[in-house]
């Protein structure tokens, strides 16, 4: 359809600027003209207000084409041109135009929804009936002209033929040109729909986009906070713990039995709060990504059997089973030693405290070809070898376990499985986010499997470069 | 609305709104069917198969005042489905006036009120408050069962601004006096905000009247006009 930009839907509903042409498909027009032509012997044309003849007969009518073979003629044939285009008409009170030789043409009005878009011309037809608006100029044919031969190929119709083919000529034209609005109308309706949908996607994309920079804000400004906190914290801590320590010692003189117990109470309590703004601290340091690794030739098996031998005790103490074992060859490991120490002391001072009487906890190390799990790799993996080498560190206790669902929510600060197990054991909660954000800085996985029959087992794999 | 001074022509759109199936569709059709030969013009539906408006309806109306004056009212529905919400939004750009059609039936006033905040929501995010709008209720397929009862709407009426009709949209009961009270509402707007008496010597309640004689119902406008329960068009 004619017009190649898209008019918007006010314009196609309300201010109805459209022309013929936006309604109609051109190139379904003269097949339509043809056949019309076929079925009734009438040629028929089909011309827009805005820009001239849309459609005609394939070649000229013999009447038309005798009339362009002498000057006259021509004058005759653009003169009625000029009538046919300019008398008035209405759709239901259409004109006739004659042209010569008691032939002539059918006009009518084409109107969308009220408003006029263009002109039917129905002819060259011979109107069987005399009629009175002939002009009766006479036009004198040359001699070599043959007027008989011509006039033979017009059709000859009475005048409610004609208007009845008119009439029929119309009615098609317009179911055409309501079918062009709608299929039109349909089509800008479609291309807004989808317009409106991506502002309205933009927008909320951008809404979110704000709302996740502000998250990412306050999260850097918790840390600060934490990082300022736990440092004040810190501070007066120390003096209370190194004063309990001094009283103890006896440095001001002796104390009585139970002096001497307030103050170990004292002080063991002032231990346990540094311990746990220690890892507070940490936390907070490894949120805002300050922290940095020393990276250096590890051996992992050695650092597990140390960690077993340092927590030795606190498992004794439980009468908890604490072993270390390496299993087969491990390569050195490129990573920062005490962070490593950090996280395999955190898992296994955890397992310990979450194992009861009698259980065990046990340490593993080994070498493992891992297929690259789907998901763990971003994309490209598939350029990439399909085997990688990895460190693993198993963690396994025999302890109360953690459920499926719980498994990833557990490496979240503050959050623990079951509260009431943490009130009986002690501990902050941070342990395990530490060890992930630690892991995690290695570029390694942390993640947790159940222990068959009872218990958990926490793997570290830690990728050999 | 647009104002075409040349022409001497008068294009109004009015919205017809509410949820999914709540007779729009077939309020139009009735109102198409009322309408004598030459005021009416082409009911145009842009559905899919299933029969449910994807798109909108669109019925144009023409009705020619005593002034000279062509007034052309273009009549749309929303397709009411919850996701079609952009081609709502589309579509009320730009109404004059709105008729909210409601399925009386106890069980659709959830989708009722949904559909009217939906409404209220679309309206606002073109800047336009709810109570600037020329509005009327209807409340359709009273020939239900278990429907709200005519008390209780005409009760709940009272304490709206907006008149309140009942109908039966398939048998074209309550549909023509609802769309003469929207376009009632529609002109004392645009006359307050165009002075259309004034510029045009054209005189509104002369004209809805006619409209509503073209459309079948040869009652005095003050006639018509009562059939809502609530709002205040009464007595004017
Ligand atoms: N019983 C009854 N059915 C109605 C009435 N009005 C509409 N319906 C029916 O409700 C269904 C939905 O109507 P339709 O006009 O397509 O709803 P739209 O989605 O709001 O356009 C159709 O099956 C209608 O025949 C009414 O007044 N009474
Ligand atoms: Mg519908």
């Amino acid at each position: 359809m004619g017009d190649s930009r898209m008019k918007t839907l006010e314009e196609l509903t309300m201010l109805e600027q459209f022309s013929l042409e936006d309604l109609l498909d051109r190139r379904a027009l003269p097949e339509m003209l043809s056949s019309f032509q076929e079925l009734t012997g009438v040629p028929a044309r089909i011309y827009s207000l805005n820009s001239g003849l849309l459609a005609g007969p394939k070649s000229a009518p013999p009447l038309d084409a005798l009339l362009e073979g002498f000057p006259d003629g021509r004058r005759r044939l653009r003169d009625t041109i000029h009538e046919v285009l300019s008398v008035g008409v209405t759709v239901d009170d259409p004109a006739w135009v004659e042209c010569a030789f008691g032939a002539g043409y059918l006009v009518s009005q084409l109107d969308h929804d009220g408003r006029a878009l263009g002109r039917i011309v129905l002819g060259p037809v011979r109107m069987k009936e005399a009629t009175q608006g002939f002009s009766g100029q006479v036009i004198r044919l040359p001699e070599d002209k043959s007027l008989e031969l011509s006039l033979e190929e017009v059709p000859e119709k009475t005048l409610p033929e004609c208007k009845d083919l008119l009439r029929f000529f119309q009615r098609t034209l317009d179911v055409l040109a309501y079918s062009g609005f709608k299929a039109h109308l349909a089509s800008s309706m479609h291309l807004a729909t989808v317009r409106e949908n991506f502002r309205e996607l933009t927008d909320k994309n951008t809404k979110l986009q704000s709302a996740y920079d502000r998250l990412r804000e306050l999260d850097r400004l918790k840390s600060n906070f934490l990082a300022t906190v736990s440092h004040e914290l810190r501070t007066p801590l120390t003096s209370i713990i190194g004063y309990s320590e001094m009283l103890l010692e006896g440095i001001s003189g002796e104390l009585n039995e139970e002096q001497r117990e307030f103050l170990g109470t004292i002080h063991q309590k002032g231990e346990q709060l540094l311990e746990l703004i220690k890892s507070l601290l940490d936390l907070s340091k490894l949120e805002s990504g300050t922290m940095s690794l020393r990276k250096g030739n590890v051996d992992c098996g050695a650092l597990a059997r140390d960690v077993a031998t340092t927590l030795a005790p606190t498992a004794r103490k439980k009468n908890v089973s604490l072993a270390a074992s390496v299993n087969g060859e491990l390569p050195l490991y490129n990573g920062d030693a005490e962070r490593l120490r950090q996280i395999l002391l955190n898992l296994t001072e955890n397992a310990i405290k979450f194992t009861p009487a009698d259980g065990s906890v046990e340490i593993e190390v080994r070498l493992v070809e891992q297929d690259v799990r789907p998901g763990t790799i971003s994309s490209g993996a598939v350029l990439g070898s399909p085997k990688r080498r990895v460190i693993e560190i198993r963690v396994a206790d025999s302890g109360i376990g953690i459920p499926e669902d719980q498994r990833e929510r557990v490496f979240d600060a503050f959050y623990q499985v079951d509260n009431s197990a943490t009130r009986e054991v002690g501990g902050s909660g941070l342990g395990l986010s530490i060890v992930k954000r630690l892991v995690d800085a290695h570029d390694g996985q942390v993640y947790i499997e159940s222990n068959e029959p009872r218990g958990t087992v926490f793997v570290v794999s830690l990728p050999c470069k | 609305m647009q104002l075409d001074f040349s022409k001497k022509q008068l294009t109004i759109k009015l919205v017809y709104y509410g949820a999914a199936l709540s007779g729009k569709t077939t309020n139009l059709q009735s109102l198409h069917e009322a309408a004598s030969g030459d005021s009416k013009g082409r009911l145009m539906t842009l559905d899919t198969k299933d029969d449910r408006t994807l798109f909108f309806d669109l019925l144009p109306l023409t009705f020619n005042d005593k002034s000279g004056l062509a007034v052309r009212v273009k009549v749309f529905t929303v397709p009411g489905q919850v996701i079609h919400t952009s081609t709502r939004r589309l579509v009320v750009q730009g109404a004059d006036g709105v008729a909210f059609i409601a399925d009386s039936r106890l069980s659709e006033t959830d989708n009722n009120t949904e559909s009217f905040l939906d409404l209220q929501r679309n309206l606002q995010g073109q800047g336009i408050e709810l109570e600037k709008m020329p509005l009327v209720i209807q409340f359709n397929k009273r020939d239900l069962p278990n429907i709200r009862s005519q008390a209780e709407i005409a009760e709940m009426a009272k304490m709206g601004r907006e008149p309140v009709y009942l109908a039966i949209a398939t048998k074209g009961v309550g549909v023509v006096p609802c769309f003469v009270g929207l376009l009632y509402r529609t002109w004392e707007q645009l006359e307050a905000t165009h002075g259309l008496s004034e510029k045009f010597g054209f005189d509104g309640p002369e004209f809805v009247a006619d409209v509503a004689a073209k459309l079948g119902d040869p009652r005095p406008l003050r006639d018509i006009l009562a059939d809502s329960v609530g709002g205040g068009v009464h007595g004017r």
